[in-house]
């Protein structure tokens, strides 16, 4: 049976994505939004956004044609019992069904009061990190994964010297190794410089990282890209309070009644592990799930959406399938612009080539034996 | 209802002709193409035309 009504906690990608989802579907009862933001389209923010203020246009969410009543407070408990959550002014919200969408923020490494440190994670801080990055002649960037070397590029290209620290390899982790390569490689030719070492903040404000060998790299500007923590404080002392994200089965529901949970908050148990996976694709694919299913209709949509993309040094990648991919990969198409390439049935990746995600399915499809 | 497309800043993604092949195609370039650029979208064609500005990851499609 389908709710009256229906609570969102968090109105970015995938709590409006279960919005429109739920009108779409033709859920007519009642539809509370808690969020003291706009909802947030955060791909273009390390990208375009970084670049050029020109291009903030479309990255705020406008929730009006939905009919939904958004409440600008943040929720600060859940009481499942009594089916109702509370917000930072005192109010009480009651649910049939709750959405919990709360996403996640930056993991920084500030100590407590130590300021400066950069992060990217908002439109607040992508202005931060642009105005910083206008004057700064030297940046490090702290976390060599897609975010970081997305950042790096941008500062590089804005004239800064760069330095990326990491203790691992970058991007290989993610990527494997081969496709790693090829980006670092460009990376490189761009003349970032990658530095192999786990780094602390150094002075307050910030003005440098310390290296394990206790060198310091003084520079302008920080910038801390070591992944985002999913915000789950607000639901400590209920079952779903778990800094590894909340656990959710392929129809987007919680342990608890009536409670479902997508986007980057959530951790789904796929291909033997259970684990987030905060990318863009997943918080479509899980707010159309958690749609569905809070109406008890068919689902159609799978719980992990396996598309991927990024530019770093001005290649873009796109890749359909399960990330990392070990060794190397067949070769399908070669162009001086890039290569469209295959991993067995696993993945389809075009790197620098222009292809639609639904010609990379259509492709790993067919690899696949399927139509 | 009018959905205008900002071609600059398209990527070719393609998600958009996912969900609205009627309204939304790539050529063979991987290019963007609009089969309702500048007038309105068919009625029975909208509810995927705004399932498709939803789906679009660098925000390149917007109701008009």
């Amino acid at each position: 049976m389908s709710p009256s009504d229906v609570l969102v906690v968090g109105g970015s990608t995938a709590g409006a994505t279960a919005m429109r989802e739920l009108r779409r579907r033709g859920f007519d009862g009642s539809l509370t939004l808690l969020d003291p933001e706009d909802g947030t389209n955060r791909p273009p923010l390390s990208k375009a956004v970084l670049a050029d203020p020109g291009r903030e246009s479309g990255v705020l969410m406008d929730h009006s044609p939905l009919d939904v009543r958004h409440v600008r407070s943040r929720a600060v408990s859940l009481e499942p019992q009594r089916r109702r959550v509370v917000d930072a002014d005192g109010r009480q919200h009651s649910y049939g069904a709750l959405l919990v969408a709360t996403g996640g923020r930056a993991r920084r490494l500030a100590a407590p009061g130590q300021g400066g440190e950069l992060v990217l994670r908002t439109i607040e801080d992508a202005r931060r990190l642009r105005e910083a990055l206008v004057d700064a002649t030297s940046v490090a960037v702290v976390g060599a994964g897609f975010l970081g070397l997305e950042v790096a590029t941008t500062a590089v290209e804005a004239g800064a010297r760069v330095h990326v620290v990491d203790p691992d390899p970058p991007l290989v982790r993610l990527l494997g190794t081969h496709l790693a390569g090829v980006l670092v490689r460009r990376t490189t030719d761009l003349g970032i410089t990658f530095v192999r070492s786990s780094a602390r903040l150094h002075g307050d404000p910030v003005s440098g990282v310390e290296l394990d060998d206790g060198t310091v790299l003084h520079v302008d500007a920080v910038v801390t890209c070591a992944g985002d923590v999913p915000d789950v404080g607000w639901l400590a002392g209920t079952a779903l309070h778990d800094e590894a994200g909340i656990l959710v089965d392929p129809t987007a529901r919680t342990t608890i009644e009536g409670v479902w949970a997508a986007g980057d908050v959530a951790r789904t148990a796929h291909g033997g592990s259970a684990r987030r996976r905060p990318f863009w694709a997943n918080a479509v694919t899980q707010g159309r799930v958690a749609a569905a299913s809070i109406l008890d209709q068919e689902i159609d949509a799978s719980i992990v959406d396996h598309y991927f993309w990024t530019e770093i040094a001005g290649t873009s990648l796109k890749a359909v399938g399960a990330l990392p991919c070990d060794g190397e990969p067949e070769v399908l198409e070669e162009t001086e612009a890039g290569a469209l390439l295959a991993w067995g049935e696993q993945a389809v990746v075009a790197l620098g080539l222009k292809r639609s995600v639904p010609a990379l399915r259509r492709l790993l499809g067919e690899r696949r034996g399927g139509a | 209802m009018k959905i205008i497309a900002d071609y600059d800043r398209c990527e070719g993604h393609g998600l958009c002709a996912d969900q609205a092949p009627d309204v939304f195609d790539l050529d063979d370039e991987g290019d963007l193409v609009h089969h309702f650029d500048d007038q309105d979208v068919p009625s029975a064609l909208e509810d995927a035309a705004l399932r498709a500005v939803d789906s679009c990851p660098v925000a390149a499609l917007r109701r008009g």
